[in-house]
């Protein structure tokens, strides 16, 4: 037991990942305010971004590194887009609640 | 709906009990190899190399700034206010920039800080103060059955997280090239192999600004005129 905790190995790193990664699922499915269901996706990229570089650090390899950095690049894209939809969203409806947001139901 | 979804996402899961233990096993050497630290001794590496052993100080850093990406993560998805939220997910990519500083990934650990605590969140932060809206019920799971279903996820992912430790593999290369993660070789790699991806990124970051302009201006696409004016 004392093993697992002062030897720190690519698991550790895997299973944090696995961990935040849980944390943004049961986010973005339970929250009701769309910013905070964005907040969630974010920290799901964040969890796959871990696991790149921990994968990158065992394997010596710098390609994860190049993938991470074009997963944040994407990420900073996919915040701005969202955020401007959560926006207009709220400028038509006066709401930003997910559960509410039915217009293409019928 | 909802629960259409909850219920896809066991089954991932169900599968993935399946299929990651098999692969695990394959790989894996069951027992694992007792260090004792206060006796190792110090890995001698080659010129140009640095030792990445397994120390005190790393363990430690590594689980507090674990601890605290983890909790903060709660915090963040709990948080009635988005402020909080958006203040415990700052603190959150801190911390899992300090965990890629402990992977040898320092250029990556300060484009995290500058990218993800730093743009990011200042985004986030002015659209909440522009819609700024307590919600009545953030939750939305009720009754007994989600409760349930959550729980047994819950007992599931901890089960899987603590056998996954405890069957972890030693580090098998102590010594890491002084090159690693430096700017300069991630730098060699993104400009050599991967230039296509990174030029095809940039032109995506221009398409996701002008959309995001496009969906957040304030006068209507289809209205009379066009080019809608200066925003106002």
């Amino acid at each position: 037991m004392s093993d697992i905790f002062w030897n720190v190995s690519l698991a550790h790193y895997l299973a944090l990942a696995g961990v935040l990664f849980a944390i943004g699922v049961v986010g973005a499915l339970m929250r009701r305010n769309a910013l905070i269901v964005l907040m969630s996706v974010e920290l799901m990229l964040n969890a796959g971004n871990v696991t790149l570089i921990a994968f990158a650090r065992r394997l010596q390899d710098m390609r994860g590194h190049a993938l991470a950095l074009i997963v944040i690049a994407l990420a900073a894209a996919e915040a701005a887009v969202g955020l401007a939809i959560v926006v207009s969203v709220f400028r038509a409806t006066r709401h930003a609640n997910v559960d509410r947001l039915t217009n293409l139901k019928n | 709906m909802r629960g259409l979804a909850l219920a896809a996402f066991v089954a991932a899961a169900a599968v993935g009990a399946v299929g990651v233990p098999a692969v695990a096993r394959a790989q894996v050497q069951p027992k694992p190899v007792i260090v004792d630290l206060g006796k190792r001794a110090p890995v001698q590496c080659a010129a140009g190399n640095t030792s990445t052993a397994p120390s005190p100080a790393r363990a430690i850093f590594f689980w507090a700034f674990a601890i605290l990406a983890v909790a903060g993560g709660m915090l963040t998805i709990s948080r009635r206010s988005a402020v909080a939220a958006v203040m415990w997910l700052v603190a959150t990519f801190l911390a899992i920039a300090a965990a890629y500083v402990l992977l040898f990934a320092h250029f990556i650990a300060v484009i995290q800080v500058l990218v993800y605590a730093g743009a990011i969140m200042v985004l986030f932060v002015f659209v909440i103060m522009i819609l700024n809206k307590e919600e009545e019920e953030p939750w939305a799971v009720r009754g007994i059955f989600g409760k349930g279903l959550a729980g047994l996820a819950l007992l599931y992912l901890v089960m899987r997280l603590v056998s996954v430790l405890y069957y972890a593999p030693l580090e098998e290369r102590p010594c890491i090239s002084d090159q690693f993660g430096t700017t300069l070789s991630l730098g060699k790699t993104l400009f050599s192999t991967y230039l296509f991806p990174f030029e095809a990124v940039s032109i995506v970051l221009l398409i996701a600004v002008v959309g995001a302009l496009v969906l957040a201006h304030p006068k209507h696409i289809h209205e009379e005129g066009g080019d809608g004016g200066a925003p106002s």
